[in-house]
Parts: structure tokens; sequence; C-alpha cells
């Protein structure tokens, strides 16, 4: 009898459970609202969900949104933030699931070159012509993402390299300000210049963040050698360069950095670096903390990116964050229109507006971010955002993802000191070479 | 007689400085995790460290609750936590119970199975399990996490090794007197199983509170995600706000404690105190 | 222990009714069973069965698969980046088994004792366990820090070693292995104490009450009674922590890899690399088979353990 209630008990557990998880799958499809059936010549209500990281500490989305509801009523945008530390490995995983997303940021090169290969994202040049768009006012991008004559996204935000610099610390070191032409010498020259003091209160010249792209990406600036192209000698002038500023004490000791995880804004904030060699998003980060009272580098200015002897002054790395479409889109034709808004010229507007530089970038563009308050108001802090060439940090490749995990460990290992210069570029050479080779 | 007295009292002495040491070894890093959630995000790695803040910065705590819906975070993983730790509760002491009391075919062969796939890492077969949940609709739903970890082989593991620690004669007498096997496992197994319960609990709950790549994947609306993703929201691709992470992870903390607390008797009341001996 | 009982207690049945009490036994048991049973297979045994099919196929996620033997595996072989993962999990576990087992159980035995503070100390030793992974590393990784790190500093006015001289812990190829293990120790031993302090509570106190009469000093009386009691705890345990370590992933990308979640050649355990593989490289297939040797190994272990289970623990 008691038996019989154990199983009774056991049969209920499990009659729960699988109703339990038997009612869900009713319940979700009915979420996705409109079908391919609803298109008609009135616009019915489409709604996009659109992949994104960072979602309420990014300046630009909601401004975005806004501007295309405005003008297209009938469309619902929903964000779905995917968190920035491993975006586009969720991204990926969510597409691979099938998730029914339908515009895509895309966050890196090397991601990118994966869901191209997953076959997850719409090609776009037949869009493109249909509809004239001109990609040359992406300034070149376009042709450094293409793959095999295609491409599969466009990009909405564009950002590059320069030095931001403390004018407070220059004035109390009596050195002048740097400009728009600086080499890479004059640079290291002038960081050893304004290294002052010591202990708690010591100024470095200047400051290079943990990332590879700091360090390594000086060594392509001249053109003549890519970062996947497996062999890295052309780095040894530079990596011995940093490390000698670092040994020297002119710059913060990598390590440290790393373990603390100390972040390069708290450096600069804090008055602790005269100069800081990183991308253009960082412009409206230290405009906003100027105001909420976090930085203490209140005024401070831009120039342009130290270039090595013979290299145009302007050369700068580049980095864009683009956008797609998901090939499985229900909503595709919406989609696409919405993805041209944000990487068109009306978006570009809006992103200006946020003190964000976005891909198309002409005089109104720059106008609209220098008008930003809080932008320096010098001459020469206007003009750095005048680029010359601009190399992206990651060039388009079909094992870039692989090497990129090569060419970071390598980095770390030589900027710890684990092994020398070179030794770690010959490691680099190796394993790149075997990533290259493999089938 | 003095010298035993003398010899207790040395190794006493021994204890409350290995304590002290153990309460050093673990509080230093939580004061200044503290301290850390007084201050500027820009000041929390800067040397000599400050254990005092110079300004306390009491706004970080107000600023977590507006920055992120740190209070609908809360809510989902206290949902999805107490709700996992039942089910696993249930289901694997009951499970565990067959395993250690009962003899049945197939009996080693299925525990091996189970905890030979504990060993199988989840990033294995993340991918192929994502696929087969959305299949079934549940992804984005709080369902889906707790299929995902109601389940464990774990909790079976850990019950079935207590369970065995519990006398066979025990649930022979008991069957003598007719009890039935439910019967046993009710009035039997879990009265003398408290400190197993209160483990399991614990460990349940701590790990799905402080699960992170599991919502991460099946949670991707604002209103369903949990604590953790909230935490990781202040790491963003161009800033780390430490300041407001400490100061989330200080309040993420005072449930997981309550917790912890409001179970600690049970360890040290199981079978010795219940007044059932070998 | 591993008497069969049911035999005992029974008068000889005939061989017909004694078949349908096996096999009503056995439906009582798997009645029992089924509920965890059911959501485990669905949930986690059938997404797994199919993470080991594929390590016979080649697999990017998206595209077709296609079948490719034994391809996988024997690529292993000769993947040096997989033979120092591996070697890195395996030197990881080494540390952390011993070292979370001796202290889990010291802390377990001296907060079981009748002390002032106990409870408190309890929590306190709790602490780690429950702090979310994110904050509690950033911590350690700051008092670690090597130039102007406290520990450091205090060992340097400890010992008088400069602090150039002292281990650069996390961030030296030779010291971050030992720096991960002690994190990991710290961070779990907690909760170890706690599986052990229930544990305790299990022992049969006449036994000492016995071993006293014999004359055992504590020593003895801990050798002959405690841990021959604590047996299956420490089965338990050791097993737990070792599958643990053997899938350590979390710990080390956020002590070790900043914000690009990276790992080094010293730090790069096996769970990085699958996923790595997985998600970076898009080949499923190689991944799957990396899991397969892992879970072969774990097994291995496992199988071990139990037959010495079955020899001890009775």
């Amino acid at each position: 009898m008691r038996r019989i209630l154990a199983l009774a008990l056991a049969a209920v557990l499990l009659l729960g459970l699988l109703t339990g998880c038997a009612a869900a799958p009713a319940a979700a499809p009915a979420a996705p609202a409109p079908t391919e059936a609803a298109k008609a010549a009135e616009p019915t209500p489409v709604t996009l969900k659109w992949a994104l990281w960072d979602k309420d500490l990014t300046v630009y989305y909601q401004p975005l949104i806004d501007a295309y509801v405005a003008k297209n009523p009938h469309v619902t945008i929903e964000m779905v933030d995917l968190g920035s530390a491993d975006y586009m490995t969720m991204l990926s995983t969510q597409l691979s699931g099938g998730a029914d997303l339908d515009v895509l940021c895309i966050k890196d090169i090397p991601g990118y070159a994966n869901l191209v290969k997953q076959g997850h994202l719409e090609p776009l040049k037949g869009f493109a012509s249909a509809n004239s768009i001109d990609t040359s006012v992406y300034g070149g991008t376009v042709e450094q993402i293409t793959i095999d004559g295609e491409y599969y996204a466009l990009p909405f935000r564009s950002d590059f390299w320069l030095i931001y610099y403390n004018k407070d610390l220059f004035d109390a070191a009596g050195v002048a300000y740097p400009t728009n032409d600086m080499t890479l010498d004059q640079y290291d020259a002038l960081a050893r210049q304004l290294t002052k003091g010591s202990g708690a209160k010591k100024v470095y010249g200047a400051h290079y963040h943990t990332w590879r792209s700091a360090v390594q990406l000086f060594g392509i600036l001249d053109g003549k050698n890519t970062i996947v192209n497996g062999t890295y000698d052309f780095l040894k002038p530079y990596y011995e360069r940093v490390l000698k500023e670092q040994k020297d004490g002119i710059v913060q000791d990598y390590a440290t950095l790393k373990t603390s995880s100390t972040h390069y804004s708290g450096v600069f904030f804090n008055n602790q670096t005269a100069m800081l060699n990183m991308g253009s998003w960082f412009i409206a980060t230290q405009i906003n903390k100027i105001k909420s009272g976090e930085s203490l580098a209140k005024n401070w200015g831009l120039v342009k990116y130290p270039h090595p002897d013979g290299v145009p002054a302007g050369t700068t790395l580049g980095t864009i964050t683009s956008a797609a479409v998901n090939k499985k889109s229900v909503n595709k034709e919406a989609a696409l229109d919405f993805m041209n808004f944000i990487c068109g010229a009306d978006g570009a507007a809006v992103i200006a507006k946020t003190g964000t530089i976005p891909a198309v970038v002409n005089d109104e563009v720059i106008a609209a971010i220098t008008a930003v308050d809080g932008f320096p108001a010098d001459d020469n802090s206007k003009a750095a955002l005048y680029t010359a060439q601009k190399y992206l940090e990651m060039p388009i490749h079909e094992k870039s993802a692989e090497i990129e995990v090569v060419l970071n460990e390598c980095h770390d290992a030589i900027m710890t000191n684990n092994v020398t210069v070179d030794k770690g570029i010959q490691d680099m050479n190796t394993r790149v070479q075997e990533i290259l080779n493999r089938k | 007689m003095n010298k035993e007295k003398k010899g207790l009292r040395s190794s006493r002495m021994m204890i409350y400085l290995m304590m002290i040491l153990l309460a050093a070894m673990t509080v230093v890093p939580f004061i200044w995790m503290l301290s850390s959630s007084l201050k500027l995000s820009k000041d929390v790695f800067t040397f000599p460290m400050q254990w005092v803040p110079e300004e306390p910065r009491f706004q970080n705590y107000s600023d977590i609750w507006t920055r992120i819906p740190l209070g609908k975070f809360i809510f989902n993983t206290a949902k999805l936590s107490v709700i996992v730790t039942l089910l696993q509760f249930f289901t694997s002491s009951f499970a565990a119970y067959a395993f250690a009391k009962l003899r049945f075919k197939g009996r080693n062969f299925l525990f091996m199975a189970y905890i030979a796939t504990i060993a199988v890492p989840w990033q294995a077969y993340m991918v192929p399990q994502f696929i087969m949940m959305r299949q079934f609709g549940l992804n984005n739903s709080h369902m889906s996490i707790i299929c995902l970890q109601a389940f464990s082989a774990f909790g079976v593991f850990l019950m079935r090794q207590f369970y065995q620690s519990i006398p066979d004669e025990l649930c022979e007498a008991a069957r003598i007197d007719g009890l039935s096997e439910f019967g046993i496992w009710l009035r039997i197994m879990l009265p003398n199983s408290k400190p197993a319960i209160s483990t399991l609990v614990i460990f349940t709950f701590v790990n799905t509170w402080n699960d992170f790549l599991g919502p991460m994947i099946y949670l991707t609306k604002t209103e369903l995600k949990t604590i953790q993703i909230g935490l990781r929201m202040f790491i963003t691709q161009y800033s780390s706000e430490y300041g407001l992470i400490m100061a989330a992870s200080v309040v993420a903390l005072i449930p997981v404690l309550v917790i912890f607390l409001s179970l600690q008797k049970y360890f040290i009341q199981g079978v010795a105190s219940s007044g059932i001996k070998g | 222990m591993m008497v069969p009982n049911s035999v005992v207690f029974e008068p000889k049945p005939r061989r017909k009714k004694r078949l349908s009490k096996n096999v009503r036994d056995a439906i009582v048991a798997y009645s029992f069973i089924a509920p965890n049973l059911i959501g485990f297979a669905v949930f986690t045994l059938v997404p797994l069965i199919f993470a080991l099919v594929l390590s016979f196929l080649k697999w990017d996620g998206a595209n077709p698969m296609e079948f490719v033997g034994l391809a996988n595996f024997s690529r292993l072989l000769t993947d040096k980046t997989f033979h120092r993962a591996l070697c890195n999990t395996i030197l990881y576990t080494a540390g952390v088994v011993p070292f979370t087992m001796v202290c889990a159980l010291g802390l377990a035995i001296m907060l079981n004792q009748k002390v002032l503070g106990r409870n408190l100390s309890r929590t306190i030793s709790f602490f780690p366990y429950v702090a979310s992974l994110v904050a509690v590393a950033a911590v350690w990784n700051f008092l670690f820090s090597p130039t102007k790190g406290p520990i450091n500093l205090m060992l340097n006015a400890l010992t008088g070693i400069p602090i150039e001289e002292l281990p650069r812990w996390a961030a030296d190829k030779n010291w971050a292995m030992f720096t991960v293990i002690l994190f990991s120790v710290w961070k779990n031993m907690g909760y170890y104490m706690v599986i052990y302090l229930a544990g305790l509570q299990g022992v049969n106190q006449e036994l000492y009450e016995a071993a006293s009469l014999d004359g055992a000093n504590s020593w003895q009386k801990f050798w002959n009674v405690t841990l021959p009691q604590l047996a299956p705890t420490t089965f338990f345990v050791s097993m737990i922590l070792i599958i643990n370590s053997f899938k350590v992933y979390d710990v080390f990308i956020t002590m070790f890899a900043g914000g690009d979640n990276q790992l080094s050649d010293t730090t790069r355990v096996l769970v990085y690399q699958i996923y790595n593989t997985a998600f970076r490289a898009l080949d499923f297939g190689y991944a799957s088979a990396m899991a397969m040797v892992l879970f072969l190994l774990v097994l291995g272990i496992t199988i071990i353990q139990f037959r010495s289970e079955k020899k001890f623990v009775a």
C-alpha cells in the first residue's frame, strides 16, 4: 500500500515536470509577432530585435531608435543586450540556436569572419546596389571587410586611435604641447621629459593599456606589413621601445596593470599620465566624466597618433563597429532598412551628436562632434579628428579569430618579461604559420 | 589531570590562533571590497591602498539600483534559486535513497553514468543543449534555467554519500515494522540527514545565485536577467565601474549569507543529536 | 554494510516469487530515481551524447556536419597547445585537490570543537565561497599585485627581500599556477568545510568513548576513528574536487584574462581550450574530441576511486 503511495508520488512529480515543460512551448511561439503574411502595402506594425551590447551604458542606441521610429512609426525596435565581454560568441550561439534576432551589431572582425563562415549574415552587395548606397563614404573600410567579393555588414561607427594629453601636466613640466605631426621618436622623447615624481604622486609620461593593439600596431602604420601575414619580425623595434620605456619607469608596468585590472581611464582621470594612446571612443567618456566630477584631468587635448618616420601624419589604427542583418530574419526588409538608417548619413548625424565618431565622416559630422560641450577648444584637437589613412586593428582573414588568440598570448608573454622579444616573436611566427598552414 | 588540562589549554590557544589567522585571511579581502564599494571607480585600484576612503561615496549604493534594474535582477535570481533548490532537493534525495539503500538491477551502472556526466564540461555541450531548448521553446524563460539546474547529478551524488553513512539496520528495522520505502525515506532518512540537506541546499542555492553563463545564454530579455549578469553590466566595452561592482557584490552577498546563517545550526545537528546511534 | 540484508531477514522464498520481488524492488527503486533521471536525461544526457557524437564530425555550429572518423583524435596527438592545456590542468588538479581537502578537514575539525566564536568563524570562512567571482578575483589580484600590492609590501617588510626579487604572483609565469591554486583553495575551502562538518556529525560518538577507554590520544583517535568514519565524505569531496578541478575555467578567466578573455601558455586550461576551439575557431568537432578526453580521464579516475571506496568505506 505504502509503496503504491511512493509510486504515485513519483508519478505526480514526474507529470508535473512534464506538463511544466510542455506548457512553456505553447506560450513561447506566440511572442515573435509579425510574419511574412502580414506585410501589405499599408505599413503593418513590425518589431525588430536588435542584438547589441552595453545597452544601458551606450549613449547612442536610444537616440538612433528614436530618430528612426519618428520616421517609421509602424516599427518597434527591441534591444537585446548580449553583454560586452563575449559578445560575438554569444551572438554566434544565439544565431546557431535559431534565435529570432533581426539586426545585429558586429563588435569585431574575427567574430564577423566567423559569422560569415557560419552563413548567418545576409549578403549586402545586392541590397546596396539596389538602393544605390555609396560605400565609398566609409573611407575604404567596406573593402577591408569584403570576403570573396561580398560584404555582409556596413559600419556605423568608426573609431581610430589618437593621443589624449593632459595640458596641466605639460604646463607643470614646462613642456610644449604635442602637435599633430608628432613622430614616434618625438613621442618617446616627450614621454621621458614628462615623467616626474615618485610613489603615489608619480606622473608617467605615457600610458599603454594592456591591449595588444596599444603596442603591436605601431608596426603596421607603414603599410608594409599586416598583422595576419604570419611573420612578425617587424614588431621587434616597437616591443623593444615600449619595454625600455617600461624599464625606465616612463610608463606603468604591464604586469601590474594587468593583474590589478587597472583601467586606462582611471590613470588618465587621476592625472597619473601626461599622454595616453587610446581610441576615439574615449572622447565621449572623458567629456562625461569631467562633467560628473570623476575625471580630474579637466584641461586636456587631442593630437593625431604618433607615426614612424616616413609615414604621413594622421596615419592611424581604425576599428569599426558595424551592423548586419540575420539571414534568417523574418522581417528582413524592415531590418535592412533600419540597418541602412544607422549606417547612413542620418544615423551618422545622430551618433555624432553624442560625441561618438560615426562611420560616415564629413565636415558636418566633425563639426557636430567638436561642437559637443566639453570637447577641447584648441584647433589642434579639432584637426586631430581628420585622419589620413586608417588600418584596421584586425584585418579580415578567414582565420583571424585563431590568429588573434596567438598574438594576444605572445603579447602578454613579452610584455610581462616572461619571454624575450625574440622568443616571443618567434612563437608568433611558428604558431601563426601553423594556423595558416592547417586546412 | 593537571597536565591534561594544560595540554587542553594549549590546544585551545592553538585553535584560537588559527581562527584569528583564518579570519584575517578571509575578512581582509572583504573589508577591501566594502571600502572599494564606497569609492569612485577610478580610485579603486590606486596605490597605496586606502582602507578608509577619504570621501566615502554612499551614492554608489543608490546608483546601483538606478543604473541597472538591480531590484528586478535580485528578484529573478531569488525566484530561480528557490525553485531550483527545492526541485533539486526533492529529486536528488529521492534518487539518492534508491542508489544508497535499495538493491536493483543496473544500480551501479546507472550511478556511474551519473557521475561520469558530471565530468563533461558544460561548454562542450552548451550549443546542442541550447538548440534543443529552443526547440522546446524554453529559451528566454526562467523555465530553461530551472530545467538546466534542477536535475544535476551532483545532488544525487552528494545525498547518496550521506545516506550511505546511515546504518542499513535502521532501514531494515523500519521495514520489519512495516514502513514502506517512501515512509523510510520520509521518517528515517530525511530527519537523519539534516546536515546533508543543508549542504545541498546551500550548494544549489549559491550555485544558482552565482551562475553566469547559463542565464547569459538563455535569458536575453532584460526583465528576465539575473544578478550576475547585472554585475557584469558594469564592465562595459570601454570602462569598468569597479566601485559599483563592489557595491552590488556586497548587496548580492547578503541573501546568501542569510541562507547560510539560517541553516548553520543543522550542520551540527544530524545523526548525533537526533538520538539515533549506530 | 555490503552484506545484502534482505537475505538475512527473509525466509527463503520460492524461485518464482523471488523474481517478482526483484521486479517489484526495481520498480520501487526506479520510481525513486525517475523524477531526477528523466529531467537529467532530457536536459543533460541527450545534448551530451550529441556532443560526444560530434567528436567524430566536423562542424562549425551552423553548416552541415561532415563525418571525419578519428581525424579529430589523431590531431589531438600532435597538438602542442592541447598538451600544454592538459598538463596545466593536471598540475592545477594535483595542487588544488589535496590542499583543499587538508584545509577543509582541518577547518571542519577545528570548528567542530566547542570553542568561542565558532559560529562566527564558520560564517567567515564561508564568505569567499558565496561571494561573486568577479569581485573577489579583483580583490585578490589587487592584493597580490607585484610591485605595489600589500602582500608583497608586507613580505618585503617581514623578510627584507627587495620587492623586485619577490614573486610576481599572477604576472609571473612560474608563480601564476601557484597563485591561482592558492586562490581556489581560499575560495572553496569554506564549502568543503561545510561538507566535512556535516560528515563529522555522523561519526559515532561511542567509538570515541571506546577509544578513550583504550587510552588512545587525540591523534590516534583522529587517525583510527574520525578518518575511517569520514571515508564516504572524503570520497565525495575528493571526487567532486577532482572533477571540478578538471573542469576549471571561470577562475582562470577572471584571474588572468583581463578584458579579452585570453589565457597564456602557462595558464591555459582544458576547458578554455575547448571553449576557444569551439567558439573562436568554430571547430565544434575538435572541441568535442577534447571534451571526450577529459571525460575519459575523469571516468578512469572515478572507476579507480569507486574500487577503492568499496574497499575502504565498507
